[in-house]
């Protein structure tokens, strides 16, 4: 009975964290799950990974999204689709007040304490902040997996570490 | 008793190879070193003559003469207040406030300019093993600080790594020891995948250039099919839109096929030259 929700629940909505992948055409979603140990009685965590269909690039690594899975597979690799973004990676939203947090801080509260001191050009303003990803691939590489470098190749690959 | 004795002639351990390819081991980088840091610049250059922040506010040393600021410079005080003015030089880059030092982007700072300090140090002395611990832990540290940073501010991440000119390469999901054996098997996949995809791709070829004289024909017989059922006098099963769209597709053809050979053409002439 239980198994059976289950198995219906995997077919309807799944709640995963984007990971980076070397695919180019997919997102690869990692969904964490707990698991019984019958002789423990404990739980375990257990984590499931699924290819999803992504055509317009919604999601980047790191953000939490809904994902759906598709009437019929779309290759071998790709069962899923990805409905919604819910959390976007490191610009977390306060459901409460609808305010920007910044770890346990609100950004208006930063702001007002920068005023307060006299604030800097050097420092980091909020409203001229570009987008995420426009240092994807120059500075920050974290949309791929990066590996230990196992041979000198022609091109040095920036991934290998 | 034999294969003790085959043995020790023909040495038969390790990988075998299959497959002609040349393995390369990456030379040893030092962690300490920029490209294994993730720093893309040296020191900031600061003048030989700067004075240190102590004695930069007082009047006794605006007005004084030149041997005597010569003797309150870095140049020789030491490398101490140096390192400090290099510090101070990475924090005000980033800097929320003028009280502000132990935010997330000034500890950064601080550290990356107190490494930056530390590979200098490295370089002239390669054997100086206090440094070389002491650099490795601020490394860590400064990762692990931009990984915090990342997962609650990815904006001010990436400003921040403008900012200081450094770069942010993720964990990867294990480190293991690099063996022979484990890169001899990689290369070999990616060998083989190279030959899967070349065999593919001239399938592909072959049935594109397949196409066209296919879809010629195919017109001529729809045309020709059309004029014997009119000449007939039966119902006539081709409509125009079945002959315009094989016309169409012809032309797509055409077109796709031109761009081919012409890249085909380039590469010949690169190969002569």
């Amino acid at each position: 009975m239980s198994r059976n929700i289950a198995e219906a629940a995997r077919k309807f909505l799944l709640l995963g964290q984007c990971v980076p992948t070397v695919k180019q055409n997919a997102t690869k979603i990692r969904v964490k799950r707990l698991e019984l140990d019958e002789n423990l009685l404990m739980y375990f965590r257990k984590d499931e990974f699924y290819y999803c269909h992504d055509p317009d690039q919604k999601c980047k690594t790191g953000d939490i999204v809904l994902i759906q899975s598709l009437p019929r597979k779309l290759t071998k690799l790709i069962t899923h689709e990805v409905k919604e973004v819910v959390y976007p990676f490191g610009d977390i939203t306060d459901p409460i007040t609808n305010k920007k947090v910044a770890k346990e801080r609100y950004r208006e509260d930063i702001e007002k304490e920068a005023e307060i001191y006299g604030k800097l050009k050097s420092g980091f303003d909020y409203n001229k902040a570009l987008p995420r990803g426009w240092q994807d691939g120059k500075k920050d590489f974290t949309s791929k997996p990066t590996y230990t470098k196992f041979h000198v190749f022609d091109e040095n690959d920036p991934y290998a570490i | 008793m034999l294969r003790r004795l085959t043995t020790s002639i023909i040495p038969s351990r390790g990988v075998k190879q299959l497959v002609n390819i040349k393995w390369v081991r990456p030379e040893y980088v030092p962690a300490y070193k920029q490209e294994r840091s993730g720093d893309l610049e040296a020191l900031p250059k600061i003048p030989t003559n700067a004075v240190p922040e102590v004695y930069a506010l007082t009047d006794e040393l605006k007005d004084a003469p030149e041997s005597v600021k010569k003797i309150f410079s870095v140049e020789h005080l030491g490398k101490k207040e140096y390192n400090a003015l290099v510090k101070k030089e990475l924090i005000n880059r980033v800097r929320r406030h003028q009280y502000d030092d132990n935010t997330a982007e000034t500890r950064i700072a601080r550290i990356t300019g107190h490494i930056r300090c530390l590979q200098d140090t490295m370089e002239k002395f390669p054997r100086n093993v206090k440094a070389k611990q002491t650099v490795q832990e601020l490394i860590d540290k400064r990762k692990k600080l931009l990984k915090f940073l990342r997962q609650y501010d990815y904006k001010k991440f990436e400003w921040l790594l403008e900012k200081l000119n450094l770069e942010y390469k993720a964990h990867p999901e294990t480190y293991y020891k690099l063996s022979r054996k484990e890169s001899l098997r990689k290369l070999t996949e990616m060998h083989c995948e190279d030959i899967r995809r070349n065999k593919l791709a001239d399938y592909r070829n072959l049935l594109e250039s397949q196409q066209g004289p296919f879809l010629k024909q195919k017109l001529e017989a729809l045309k020709f099919i059309k004029s014997e059922q009119i000449e007939l006098q039966l119902p006539v099963t081709v409509s125009e839109q079945d002959i315009k769209k094989v016309e169409e597709q012809l032309e797509d053809w055409r077109i796709k096929d031109e761009i081919k050979q012409q890249a085909r053409k380039k590469k010949r002439n690169i190969l002569l030259d």
